[in-house]
């Protein structure tokens, strides 16, 4: 009997603890959230979002700023996703299960790990110098693709392996070719999981600052790119610029930005949340 | 008509001797059984007749096994061909995560048909042939997800029907449902015997009984006994056998 | 041990009991002419009732088994045979009991050599030993011995064929006796059915171990 007494105790205990670290993460980011709203929600206009970078922080707008963004992430996007996801498929059903398929997994799953300033370096020197694209947009999107690369592959291959085997052999034992199989029933069963995987991995490239910083993006862009050969800036480096300066007006006009930026972000992980309970739903194994 | 000869087949699954010397002949339009314990190798076999095993690394096979008189490990044989000729049904059924209709379609799908009639009385007659048409014809759009066991079971026999095959394996397709559907499986087996050669694995004895011609008794990847199902019933010859119908082992 | 297995154990158990029981009914009529003991008779005819009631058993057995355990093969044949075995001892205790209502009734009195005209004690005798080798035979698995019953048949059949002749011969030289004598001659008739039903129950364990059926093959077939 005394057994089940302290089973009970520590059933409860570890009940109340779980309730206890869920709430301290959530008001901890509650607290956070209120702090940037405060500071910086007034600030958020049309000419703020829609203004050019200026030398006065009443004047200054991220037009630049979001706009690069933009591009960065769409060039990302374009690179990215079909070199991850071919990559995944490649190493997920083609390749041969030996002991160098391990290597190249565990290896991959370092990348991801991999401190992204490195990928800055790695960047500047083959894509600056070596390619010479200058410090693009093109540039500042292979160096991100080298980044978020990795975590595609993964988040690929772990949707491809969550696709049970007895849909494989079914689409086989009908006469489907490998990629006939691969093209009409993995991919859809997987794409959910594969859609996921790349919408977190861009979110992550979107707030990544020190590689772009190292190819050489630079924190005062008066113009919008116009091409991908084009210079430029993004979000997180306009609000780094904007926190480093003492005075307070800029450090509103940084808060804004973060609000800015955690909105596009909220979105985008929303958008994935939303797609993955979606696809659960439509596959019930 | 001998439409499968098995002439002296040995598997492996790497240094493991799963199938020891098999000869097998098994005639058009009749129900064979594969009977015998877990591991003894009936399963495996079955798989053999439409090179499922060819997904597995290690697997290698020796000796020769025809249909339609002609062998079909050769060299320049083309897979997906041959198991457009030799359908099979799963023991866990396992429909695609797609509407009724576009499961039954696939094979043909992937045959590179176009023509949108010919698919669709084709898939109508596919369905009925599997008793299913009716308790699905309005459905059709619905997801495969939504049926019953017994009704998705159906529903993967009906799919292997659209591509006219000649053979159909059964590696024990009543085994996961209730004893209505199966019961449902056999009275489908009983009438497709009429246009087809069907080969099934199954661990139920009476169900062995009950559906099939033939029944061959494996037992360690050896092929035991292979006789008419009435006389391996009523009077095997081989004591393993007898032991193993009556319940005396495994 | 598979439950099927021991229900065709216990089946089998009670099967060699009933054969037992019927060998000792028709090995005591024998003896009621032996040594002209009336309350031998009474015994066999008080026997009957068990032997009924092992029948009704062995035929429910038998039912359950079918019903539950759907045995097949040599299982499958056994209860085949022990359903058709029981029915062949249950008619073969009736011919044992209404011999021995007739010898409570006449035995004390009979001419001995009227009895020894046809053969009867012979033929109990020679039922009595056929009945204990299905006994055997049923018990040790033994076709051979099985077999042995066609031949002890014949004798019986010869007898048979005798008793016209002698039952004609006694009924001219006695013709007082008549009643006596033609109730000998049936009596004469239920042996020899005896020993058919016992030649049956041999062919049916030969079925059972065998898988061979011999019903209705010629003597000569069956030899083999």
């Amino acid at each position: 009997m005394n057994s089940l007494h302290t089973n009970r105790i520590v059933d409860q205990g570890f009940k109340y603890l779980g309730i206890l670290a869920t709430f301290s993460g959530l008001v901890i980011l509650a607290v956070f959230i209120f702090n940037i709203l405060w500071d910086g929600l007034d600030r958020i206009d049309w000419d703020f979002l829609m203004g050019l970078p200026s030398r006065s922080a009443s004047r200054a707008g991220i037009l630049t700023a979001w706009s690069g963004t933009a591009w960065v992430l769409g060039l990302t996007a374009l690179i990215a996703i079909p070199l991850g996801v071919a990559a995944g498929i490649y190493l997920e059903e083609y390749g041969r299960k030996n002991r160098l398929a391990t290597i190249v997994e565990i290896n991959i799953a370092n990348l991801a790990g991999v401190p992204s300033i490195i990928y800055g370096l790695l960047g500047l020197e083959i894509f600056v110098r070596v390619m010479r694209m200058g410090s693009s947009l093109l540039a500042g999107a292979c160096t991100l693709s080298l980044l978020i690369l990795p975590v595609i592959i993964v988040a690929t291959r772990e949707a491809l392996k969550a696709v049970p085997n007895s849909l494989r052999e079914a689409s086989y034992g009908m006469g489907a070719t490998k990629w006939q199989t691969i093209w009409y029933q993995v991919l859809p069963a997987a794409s959910g999981g594969i859609l996921t995987g790349v919408i977190l991995a861009l979110s992550r490239a979107i707030g990544e600052t020190a590689p772009l910083i190292v190819i050489g993006a630079l924190a005062y862009v008066p113009f919008v790119p116009k091409t991908p050969m084009d210079e430029f800036t993004v979000l997180p480096m306009q609000i780094f610029n904007w926190v480093s300066r003492p005075q307070h007006e800029f450090l509103v006009n940084g808060a804004a930005a973060i609000i800015i930026l955690l909105a596009i972000t909220f979105c985008m992980n929303g958008f994935a949340v939303y797609l993955r309970n979606r696809w659960q739903k439509r596959i019930n194994w | 008509m001998k439409q499968i000869v098995a002439e002296d087949v040995n598997a492996y699954y790497g240094e493991n001797h799963v199938l020891k010397n098999i000869n097998l002949t098994i005639r058009q339009n009749t129900v064979t059984a594969l009977i015998g314990p877990s591991g003894c190798g009936k399963s495996t076999f079955l798989r053999t007749l439409n090179r499922m095993n060819d997904y597995i690394d290690s697997f290698r096979l020796k000796g020769k096994i025809e249909i339609d008189g002609k062998d079909i490990y050769a060299k320049k044989v083309k897979v997906e061909e041959l198991r457009q000729k030799v359908g099979i049904v799963f023991q866990k059924p396992n429909p695609f995560p797609k509407s009724i209709f576009e499961n039954v379609a696939y094979g043909l799908k992937i045959q590179g048909t176009k023509d949108k009639k010919f698919i669709n009385e084709r898939v109508e007659r596919s369905l009925r042939q599997a008793a299913l048409w009716a308790e699905v014809k309005d459905i059709l759009d619905k997801s495969a997800l939504s049926l019953s066991g017994g009704q998705q079971q159906r529903l993967c026999i009906a799919r292997t029907l659209a591509v006219k095959p000649s053979i159909i394996l059964m590696d024990e397709p009543a085994s996961a449902l209730d004893p209505l559907s199966s019961a449902k499986i056999e009275e489908l087996i009983g009438e497709l015997k009429e246009k087809y050669t069907i080969v099934i694995v199954t661990h139920n004895m009476q169900q062995a009984a009950r559906v099939s011609d033939r029944t061959a008794f494996f037992y360690v990847g050896e092929l035991v006994e292979y006789n008419k199902t009435s006389e391996l019933f009523t009077n095997p010859k081989n004591k393993q056998t007898e032991n193993y119908i009556t319940g005396r082992f495994g | 041990m598979a439950q099927v297995e021991l229900e065709i154990q216990a089946l089998k158990d009670n099967l060699l009991d009933m054969i037992e029981l019927v060998e000792n009914q028709v090995s005591k009529c024998r003896k009621v002419i032996e040594k002209k003991d009336v309350r031998l008779a009474k015994e066999v005819i008080a026997g009957e009732t068990k032997v009924n009631a092992q029948e009704l058993a062995i035929d429910k057995d038998c039912e359950n088994i079918i019903a539950l355990y759907n045995p097949v093969a040599g299982d499958l044949r056994f209860v085949l045979a022990t359903i058709k075995i029981s029915n062949d001892l249950e008619r073969i205790a009736d011919n044992a009991c209404s011999l021995a209502k007739f010898l409570k009734k006449y035995v004390a009195h009979i001419d001995h050599k009227l009895l020894d005209q046809f053969d009867i004690e012979k033929m109990l005798q020679t039922c009595t030993v056929m009945l204990n080798d299905m006994h055997e035979a049923l018990k040790k698995e033994d076709t051979k011995l099985a077999r042995k019953v066609f031949d002890k048949d014949q004798t019986l059949n010869a007898i048979n064929r005798k008793s016209v002749k002698s039952a004609s011969t006694l009924l001219k030289e006695h013709p007082e006796d008549h009643k006596i004598i033609l109730r000998l001659f049936t009596i004469v008739r239920n042996l020899e059915r005896i020993g058919d039903l016992t030649k049956n129950i041999g062919e049916e364990i030969v079925f059972h171990i065998e898988a061979q059926v011999l019903k209705h093959h010629k003597p000569e077939q069956s030899k083999s």
